[in-house]
């Protein structure tokens, strides 16, 4: 195909991602470095302020610090329950990998906030878990499981799982099979081929696959809001309180830029690694 | 003049979901569009407001439904262009918005309810105007508590630790039991660390720190939380739907709440505006929604019945009530809202 050719198939996309995406995104900008005068509103001065505050104020810098912590917890525990589950679907048989892409997929036809009410019915101090457990006498006060790192985690690795399946899906589903026979016949114990062939001629699925649910996690919205409660705030929520409840527009812009500036640099560093690690076939 | 296309490029920017939304509900050339509270207060307006507006004008209203914020954010982005006709808001809102200038003004003379209004209801810069008295009260559940509590100082009482609920700062009676602690130990409204302190224990031990107000009714429901500051309306809603919620007015006096009505500027309608404002603030108007949704009547000819006269801020209950300085809580909220999260929360 010609290079011509490709700009004109790419141009309507583009063309829509820039004028509503970009281009608002840009218009924003400016109101990031304008002070908010409470009971006045947004100022005509500039500032800087408000992108000083988020890392000179402990509280926002806990929220910050909170978010990544999240956003790495819960792709950590996608991997380790997403790959298993991911090699199985490559390698079993066409029925087995059909009930078990149904099963992945079929969260995912679920609108999130009933996802995530789901998990509140389960989680909550009087929800079904702690119900159970205090019938059965193994506990005695509820377990606090929600407005809390726990019911977060829980909520958000149950929602993004599916992204990683499918990006490592179809990564270990490339790795021709030959080319692990051909190391079980070097004698090579079915541990050392997973870990010196199959592991890494499936690093770049693990690495966008990381990518990916660790951005949806640090920018997710609903889920932290249900099952964060009021107290338990990560910077989608703060970005939310900070537009919707304090009407502070110029400091939830400014947090909504740092967050776009984390974004960013998470898939510009994954790229890198992943150059690196395909000597830039990737 | 850059700045200005600039704010104007932001706030088309911001409105273009909401005017899209708009552009598909807009039917005919006649249609009032009003912003105002969802669920039994819909129920109550559209009853005692909107079908007689209705009927009387011949022309239709559509509604959209969202809290104080949400209201003010839209009214924010679409920046003097507005496509409301008429927005309910508390008071703190209300002056907020008309500091940023993105109200219009409200012609007393136009409306024949004027004179029958308490004056205090109207803007000194008559840009809003309380259509009634709401108050931050306490509710309390009849069948686990015997006596009705007197004062705010009951919800610290030992005896019902792990039962209360409070409202999260961010809710009008948070922020208003806060200021109520607060006065009771000695704060003043530009110093609320004493309030901070005496309420972090309570927050902390409670059931929960709701931000909608009727997350309440399924707490009092199964019986999980013994009292709460609420807000009479819902609990006189509640208590009518058979739940074992009443109010009681603390005697330090219930805080005031007084929601609003305003007329963005460019909105599409202001005489049918007015109008409609005109039919809120009527006697029949008044009288249908304090006995409907136990709303305290600012029409003075209104009389009450003695079941709603005990519900809704009225007699000896309304001159008892603190009411805040809209002007000075639209400024200090953010700040409210800053130190509630980093000292009582964390």
């Amino acid at each position: 195909m010609s290079r011509l050719s490709g700009t004109a198939l790419v141009a309507p996309l583009v063309l829509v991602l820039a004028g509503v995406f970009v281009g608002p995104l840009l218009v924003m900008l400016p109101t990031s470095f304008h002070p908010y005068v409470p009971g006045q509103g947004i100022g005509t001065a500039w500032t800087l302020e408000n992108y000083i505050e988020p890392f000179a104020d402990s509280y926002y810098r806990d929220v910050i610090l909170r978010t990544l912590w999240m956003g790495f917890i819960v792709t950590a525990i996608a991997l380790l329950i997403g790959y298993p589950l991911a090699y199985f679907m490559a390698r079993t048989t066409r029925t087995w990998r059909a009930v078990a892409t149904l099963l992945v997929m079929f969260p995912l036809f679920l609108n999130l906030v009933v996802r995530s009410f789901g998990w509140i019915a389960l989680l909550s101090n009087r929800g079904v878990i702690n119900t159970w457990l205090m019938d059965l006498g193994v506990i005695e006060k509820p377990l606090r499981m929600m407005f809390d790192m726990t019911g977060l985690v829980i909520g958000m690795v149950h929602i993004y799982l599916p992204f990683m399946v499918f990006m490592l899906l179809s990564s270990i589903s490339r790795v021709p099979r030959d080319v692990e026979d051909a190391a079980a016949t070097l004698s090579a114990s079915p541990s050392r081929v997973f870990f010196f062939v199959t592991l890494p001629l499936t690093a770049p699925g693990i690495l966008a696959g990381c990518t990916l649910v660790f951005v949806l996690t640090i920018s997710a919205l609903v889920t932290p809001r249900l099952l964060g409660g009021p107290t338990y705030k990560v910077m989608s929520t703060l970005i939310y309180d900070e537009f919707l409840v304090k009407l502070d527009w110029p400091s939830g812009t400014a947090f909504a830029f740092i967050l776009t500036a984390i974004a960013l640099l998470v898939i510009w560093g994954a790229n890198r690694v992943a150059r690196r690690v395909t000597g830039g076939a990737w | 003049m850059a700045n200005r296309t600039l704010r104007l490029l932001t706030a088309t920017a911001t409105a273009l979901p909401l005017l899209l939304a708009q552009a598909a509900t807009e039917a005919s050339a006649q249609e009032l569009v009003i912003a105002t509270f969802g669920g039994s207060f819909l129920d109550a307006s559209k009853e005692c407001h909107i079908a007689p507006f209705e009927e009387a004008t011949g022309s239709e209203v559509d509604t959209v439904v969202g809290n104080t914020t949400q209201h003010s954010a839209s009214i924010r982005a679409m920046g003097g262009q507005s496509e409301y006709d008429v927005v309910y808001l508390d008071d703190s809102a209300a002056t907020q918005l008309k500091n940023e200038g993105l109200l219009a003004d409200i012609d007393r003379s136009q409306l024949t309810a004027a004179g029958q209004i308490d004056p205090r209801a109207f803007d000194e810069s008559g840009q809003y105007v309380v259509f009634m008295t709401g108050a931050t009260a306490i509710a309390y559940n009849t069948d686990l508590v015997d006596t009705p509590p007197t004062s705010w100082n009951d919800l610290f009482d030992e005896k019902w630790s792990g039962q209360i609920a409070i409202g999260d700062v961010t809710g009008t009676s948070g922020w208003q039991f806060l200021l109520a602690v607060n006065k009771l130990h000695g704060g003043t409204l530009e110093d609320i660390t004493p309030g901070l302190e005496a309420i972090k224990p309570l927050a902390q031990d409670a059931v929960t720190l709701y931000t909608q107000a009727d997350q309440l009714i399924a707490l009092f429901e199964r019986g999980e939380i013994a009292m709460a500051p609420w807000y009479p309306d819902r609990a006189g809603s509640a208590a009518d739907q058979g739940l074992p919620i009443a109010i009681a007015y603390p005697k330090e006096g219930a805080v005031g709440i007084r929601p609003t009505l305003v007329i963005p500027k460019g909105a599409p309608h202001p005489e049918l505006a007015l109008k409609y404002i005109d039919t809120v603030l009527s006697k029949d108007g008044q009288e249908c929604f304090a006995e409907k949704k136990y709303a305290g009547p600012v029409n003075l000819d209104v009389e009450l019945s003695d079941k709603a006269a005990a519900i809704v801020p009225y007699g000896e209950t309304l001159q008892q009530l603190w009411f805040l300085d809209p002007a000075v809580t639209s400024k200090e909220l953010p700040n409210w809202i800053d130190r509630w999260q980093r000292e009582v929360l964390r």
